[in-house]
């Protein structure tokens, strides 16, 4: 499990110095890696560093992006990046992330080859992709800023480009403070049966807090979990949507995001933070081979991985992914993502392995 | 029997040359895509892959799984079914057989309903009947009341909204049916003493039988195949239909794609028998009630009644249209969405907001464009698969009806994977174009146009055609002079209906939009999921009343050119 700590920003402790000490190190050695790998010249555009031929890519004219993003989402990246460079035409395409990869794969094995980049809301999918070689590999001048863990394990195929992350959240109308739940294990108390949000087996996020919370309190802590007749739905919006109305009393898994949307349209609802971690699940962008439009498919994967691409994913409310570059700027609320303790699975294998159980268990407790 | 010269001879080829043309293409669009979906039901190896590395019935037999599912989904049809008949049937007879004050307005309100996508009918309604935020419940508290005085997400409510917003489509079919019937037997009857209700029942409801069958296979197939009602109003509930469990197995990762294709085929075993039971119910009587005789369409005086007809109509306009636009106005000018608002809360934003997405203006434009050239091309293509069906002598012809059923048979969702696995493999470059969402609009509104146009196809009399055959005419003049004119109430309703099936769309669209040929639909679900009640709301308004434009365009339109010929 990795722990982004529960301190204040600039705390430092010997875990941290280690953990910066290797992030040195691994820059330098990445650099050359992708000195040696792209053997492309760097140049610098607007504020960030590119391996792209950007003329090339401008005569390209289009770089077609799928996302499992809404389209409020997706139309703001594609807009952003129109704005930095107008003589590209960005397009998307969006689904859920499971059809959103089965109708990839499809064109793929039909010799259609449609896409320049692709972002997964789930790493198994990314993981699977690579394995399957999608991927472009594409070593940015920008791989630089992001520690080794948050990037493929050959870097250069896919990288974390944001982090979601929830914990609990109440409507304050209907629940004391001193009465909302404080810890997961608050959860299993029967005043909440009937009465609580979750997400179905559709999502990420929620696959990371079944793995994690099993992994702190043992599988029957869901089992007595589902006791609690838990309403499932596929994103953070119709969540929040229903806690800050009163139709669910308790949201138990509530992106931090979600609730800054909400909160900042004065919907009564208040977040809290377990002592035992948030479940944070990252979203994993590539360039995809045999890409229609090459050149323009490496400048969006730099320009994505720059500060202006990664500032634009973190303060959209829309997207609300936080950075993992090392010098990312605080999050809308003025907090760091190392503000919260996360909890990220880090034995891949283990995690990927229970992905069918997970489906499972979790249909089943939905109903399904 | 005398043989045929050769120049008959000839021009009975060329009907049958492009009446089988025309069948042989349709079916084509609509079988092409069931191969794939069926090698997809039957796939046991890698989902991934495709061809399929492995086949068997293991899909089929995890089906027992998930029967609550079926019983679900059969139980919520039926009872949708069954009221939007009800409400069809009853409609349908008050505005086109009775004197009932301000019929043309009313008309036009009833099918409002089949503007607003489905999901912003149940939108709208869970906004109004959610247990604990509706706003007739938080109403009902506020004036004292206990608990909820209305439960939405119930399979009642589910179903009710269903029938209301997807069964909308009853009342257009009936009515096409019943504006093409000779009121004479129902003159007679009222002579001979019966009265106003028995007249309804006992020659009216008979007479416009395949009308009302065909509709009520129709909807129960739409139905089956509902979606938004389901998902908004369901899942909170842990209500859970084929559709939306589809939806939640393919949209998971691993994909269960053929797990839903299994799901989706069995549907067709449903539809088939319904539509076998359907043929032998005509195949027994004849329900002409047009013939060679000259006939004005004439309506029956109901005395005082026509005043609490009007309120039958009147109520359902309101319970449809009225109050769930209101609310959805209501909702869209708020920050947050509540029954008793602050001032301060009030705001224009969001239609600001939506008005400022290019998706949304291109969406809106390519939507348009598909709704006009899908109904347009089928229109024609549903008429001629009708009288192929209704009136050829054609070989298969029987085979032809159950074909076009297909697409109605499976939810749309699925469908829409087994045309994109076609398609994708097809060698012409189409996919991710709006070319293929034409294809796919006028495959999967087949059995929409051919239900419509069917329905009044069959009460005309063979004999107004042999007539003019007897005459000498040629069958594209007798077609174009005789068969067309007497369809026309016919085809002008399946055009209306194609046009907004086709800008409504939403299970195809999905999977088949590539990067520059987005339609609207999508993106207003994409923004319940993503931007919340408020912004949806405002986005579903501005699409129903761009649909409202273009209705209105259309029927100025075709009341000059009636005029004109007049």
């Amino acid at each position: 499990m990795a722990e982004i700590g529960n301190k204040p920003p600039n705390t430092s402790s010997r875990r941290a110095a280690l953990r910066a000490g290797m992030a040195m190190v691994s820059l330098p050695l990445l650099n050359i890696a992708a000195r040696a790998q792209s053997a492309r010249p760097v140049t610098k555009v607007l504020d960030f560093q590119t391996t792209a031929d950007v003329l090339k890519a401008e005569a390209e004219g289009e770089v077609v992006f799928y996302t499992h993003d809404g389209d409020g989402a997706a139309a703001a990246v594609v807009d952003a990046f129109n704005n930095d460079f107008p003589k590209i035409k960005a397009n998307y395409v969006r689904a859920q992330n499971g059809a959103l990869y089965s109708k990839l794969l499809a064109e793929r094995s039909a010799g259609r080859f449609n896409v320049d980049v692709i972002q997964f809301s789930e790493i198994g999918t990314a993981i699977d992709f690579q394995k399957r070689g999608g991927y472009e590999r594409h070593v940015s001048p920008e791989i630089g800023a992001f520690p080794t863990k948050y990037l493929s394990p050959t870097p250069g195929d896919y990288f974390w480009m944001g982090v979601t992350f929830g914990g609990i959240a109440y409507n304050t109308n209907l629940v004391k403070p001193e009465d909302a739940p404080k810890t997961w294990k608050d959860l299993l108390d029967p005043r909440w049966r009937n009465a609580m949000s979750t997400k179905q087996a559709t999502s990420g996020m929620q696959f990371v807090e079944w793995y994690e919370l099993r992994r702190l309190y043992g599988p029957d802590y869901w089992k007595q979990f589902a006791k609690q007749r838990p309403r499932g739905f596929d994103s953070r919006v119709p969540m929040f949507d229903r806690l800050s109305k009163g139709d669910d009393k308790v949201c138990a898994i509530a992106e931090y995001a979600g609730y800054l949307l909400y909160h900042q349209k004065g919907a009564p609802v208040a977040f809290v933070t377990p002592d035992d971690g948030l479940p944070a699940t990252p979203v994993v962008a590539g360039a995809v081979s045999r890409a229609p439009h090459p050149e323009a498919s490496l400048l969006f994967i730099d320009w994505m991985m720059s500060t202006r691409g990664q500032a634009l994913y973190q303060n959209n409310l829309q997207l609300a992914y936080n950075s993992f570059r090392t010098d990312a700027p605080p999050m809308p609320d003025g907090k760091r993502l190392s503000d919260f303790k996360l909890l990220i699975p880090t034995d891949m294998a283990d995690y990927l392995a229970s992905h069918d159980i997970f489906n499972k268990e979790w249909n089943a407790m939905m109903g399904l | 029997m005398p043989r045929l010269s050769s120049r008959p001879r000839a021009v009975l080829w060329g009907q049958y040359a492009l009446g089988g043309g025309v069948a042989l293409l349709a079916a084509a669009f609509v079988l092409y895509p069931v191969y794939f979906l069926l090698q997809a039901a039957f796939d046991v190896g890698d989902p991934d892959v495709r061809p399929p590395s492995a086949y068997g019935w293991d899909n089929f037999a995890a089906l027992p799984d998930y029967s609550k599912i079926l019983f679900n989904t059969l139980g919520v049809a039926f009872a949708a079914t069954i009221m939007a008949l009800v409400f069809g049937f009853l409609t349908a007879w008050i505005l086109n057989r009775t004197d009932v004050p301000y019929r043309r307005t009313l008309e036009q309100a009833m099918a409002v309903p089949y503007y607003v996508t489905p999901l912003l009918g149940a939108f709208a309604w869970s906004l109004l009947g959610s247990p604990e935020s509706g706003f007739i419940n938080q109403i009902w508290r506020g004036l004292g009341g206990s608990d909820a005085l209305i439960d939405i997400t119930s399979p009642f409510g589910i179903a009710w909204v269903m029938a209301l917003f997807e069964g909308a489509v009853a009342f257009v079919m009936i009515g096409a049916v019943m504006k093409s019937m000779d009121p004479s037997l129902e003159e007679a009857s009222q002579v001979i003493g019966g009265g106003r209700w028995r007249t309804m029942l006992r020659i009216t409801l008979p007479l416009v039988a395949p009308g009302v069958l065909g509709a009520a296979i129709y909807v129960f197939a739409e139905m089956l195949g509902s979606f938004s009602a389901a998902l908004v109003l369901g899942t909170p509930a842990r209500f859970y239909v084929l559709t939306t469990a589809i939806y939640q197995l393919v949209s998971q990762y691993p994909p269960r794609m053929s797990l839903a294709a299994a799901m989706g085929v069995s549907l067709f075993a449903v539809m088939f028998a319904m539509m076998y039971f359907y043929r032998r119910l005509m195949a027994r009587g004849s329900y002409v009630t047009v013939s060679g005789k000259a006939f004005r369409p004439r309506v029956m005086q109901v005395g005082r009644l026509r005043w609490v007809l009007f309120g039958i109509c009147v109520s359902y306009v309101v319970l449809a249209v009225v109050l769930p636009i209101l609310t959805l106005f209501y909702a869209s000018v708020q920050k947050l969405a509540v029954a008793f608002p602050r001032l301060s809360d009030l705001t224009f934003e969001h239609y600001r907001e939506a008005m400022s997405m290019n998706a949304v203006r291109s969406a809106m434009g390519n939507s348009l464009l598909l709704g006009v050239s899908a109904a347009t091309i089928g229109v024609l293509v549903t008429f001629l698969l009708a009288w192929i069906i209704h009136r050829s002598k054609m070989p298969g012809r029987g085979v032809l009806e159950y074909v076009v059923m297909f697409p109605q048979a499976v939810p749309r969702l699925v469908f829409a994977f087994g045309m994109m696995w076609a398609w994708l493999v097809f060698p012409l470059p189409i996919y991710g174009t709006l070319w293929l969402l034409l294809i796919a609009y006028v495959t999967v509104f087949l059995p929409l146009g051919v239900r419509t146009i069917s329905g009044v196809m069959v009460q005309l009399d063979k004999s107004l055609d042999e007539c003019g055959q007897v005459c000498g005419a040629s069958w594209a003049y007798r077609m174009r002079t005789i068969t067309m004119p007497l369809l026309r109430p016919g085809l002008l309703a399946a055009w209306l209906l194609l046009f907004i099936a086709s800008v409504r769309e939403l299970g195809a669209s999905i999977l088949l939009m590539g990067p520059q040929s987005k339609v609207l639909t999508p993106s207003i679900v994409e923004a319940w999921f993503a931007s919340g009640s408020e912004l949806t709301a405002a986005m579903a308004l501005i699409q129903t009343a761009v649909i409202g434009l273009a209705m209105a365009v259309f029927t100025i339109l075709t009341r000059r050119a009636s005029q004109h010929k007049g």
